[in-house]
């Protein structure tokens, strides 16, 4: 018997099917709890953002819209939203969103060709890691603080041209190693 | 110019990808993308990247209360994300519900009310006989017969207790827009209505108590007439007989 694929899962989630629900939380919890423990660094905090990132995958399935890419890249951008949200919220900054709407979500992800295996994630993890201190600080506090290139160069004392320059030599290099063209 | 331009667009879209860049910037670039295919492909090549920075971390699972603690939240959750047609349904159900419960009780209210009908009547017919028999064991009763073609009875008249009781045999059915009404009439020929009755198709006679707002001495006769349903204020159909004290 084969398993049903994510997007028929998220549909029958929509119609309330608590086991769907359920099929997708035991296929995607550890990464979505990773990613919110590695923006949130607490414990605590992360597994309340995990918490919350369920609830609105239980809340909102019926918005996913399955042309505009696969769900797990679909549910992690709710959870760093949710993150980051928490992140603003424990440091009084102001919140990235405030509405959530999907569309908005969606603006900052890829799009539906960027499928994933665990492997190719993987490589890329080591390829970040890789990076020289400077790139990869830049990198972190980008997508897991979600400063904006500003708040970075005021952050590390940098000025704003040095954080624009390093930041795009960083993506160049993980596009070099992770075999992108 | 426009080289310069799109070069400026074009070092801002690895932190457009990363959802980093300022908000004037994000805002110009966005206006620009429509408008430059090999920003958009830069763009494409950038966001492949982002979508791996969301799988990157190494997978680490949550504390296995969460799972419980999110499936008893879920029915509560739920309640937003129930589609409409439930929410349909049950109010279906429920208004099924109301006007089968309002019909149930309109039909046992009409039952009860027939009942009480048909209690009051009895009771009336029963007064009326245990009237009669008293007064034909009461020495001072007249038994006045009644002369009439096919119909006979008695008026049973105590004039000094102001009692009558009206016995009919074979009296015939009438329709049901017709009812018998009698009538007490005084030596000056008024007539006052003193009761309204229908033969009972169960029994071969009609027993009728009659009613005076006079004592009974003050009338001269008793006369029965053929009414409109509900009676009328005096007399105006055929008469079916008559009674002179």
């Amino acid at each position: 018997m084969t398993k049903p694929d994510d997007k028929e899962l998220v549909r029958q989630v929509a119609g309330g099917d608590e086991n769907a629900f359920l099929m997708l939380y035991d296929r995607y919890a550890a990464q979505v709890h990773a990613l919110t423990l590695r923006i949130l660094s607490d414990p605590m905090l992360a597994e309340e953002a995990t918490q919350d990132t369920f609830l609105k995958l239980w809340s909102r399935a019926r918005l996913y819209l399955a042309e505009r890419g696969p769900v797990p890249v679909w549910l992690l951008t709710i959870a760093r939203r949710t993150a980051l949200d928490r992140l603003r919220l424990e440091s009084r900054r102001p919140t990235l969103s405030t509405a959530d709407d999907p569309d908005d979500l969606w603006r900052v992800i890829p799009d539906s060709k960027t499928t994933g295996e665990e492997s190719r994630w993987r490589a890329l993890y080591m390829a970040v890691q890789s990076l020289t201190p400077d790139h990869r600080q830049v990198i972190e506090l980008a997508y897991y603080q979600g400063l904006s290139q500003s708040e970075i160069a005021e952050t590390l004392g940098w000025p704003l041209g040095t954080v624009k320059t390093r930041m795009r030599a960083a993506m160049e290099q993980l596009r070099r190693v992770w075999g992108q063209p | 110019m426009q080289n310069d331009e799109h070069k400026i667009f074009e070092e801002n879209i690895p932190a457009y990808s990363l959802g980093t860049l300022d908000a004037e910037e994000t805002s110009a670039l966005e206006i620009h993308l429509p408008t430059c295919a090999s920003c958009r492909n830069e763009l494409a090549a950038c966001r492949q990247i982002s979508d791996g920075l969301l799988m990157a971390a190494p997978p680490k699972a949550p504390p296995a209360a969460l799972r419980q603690r999110l499936q008893r939240r879920l029915p509560s959750a739920q309640k937003t994300n129930r589609p409409p047609r439930n929410w349909s349904f049950d109010r279906l159900a429920l208004g099924f519900a109301i006007i089968v419960l309002l019909a149930l009780n309109l039909f046992s209210l009409s039952q009860m009310q027939s009942f009480r009908r048909q209690q009051a009547q009895l009771t009336h017919e029963l007064q009326t006989s245990q009237t009669a028999l008293a007064m034909l064991a009461y020495p001072g009763t007249q038994s006045l017969p009644i002369s009439a073609a096919n119909i006979s009875g008695a008026l049973l008249l105590d004039k000094d207790r102001s009692v009558a009781v009206l016995i009919i045999w074979d009296l015939p059915q009438l329709p049901d827009n017709r009812t018998y009404q009698a009538w007490l009439v005084d030596p000056q020929g008024n007539r006052t209505s003193a009761a309204m009755f229908d033969p009972d198709p169960d029994l071969p006679f009609t027993s009728v108590t009659i009613k005076s707002p006079n004592e009974l001495s003050a009338f001269t006769s008793l006369g029965v007439t053929v009414e409109p349903a509900g009676g009328s204020r005096q007399p105006s159909g055929s008469r079916v007989f008559r009674i002179d004290f």
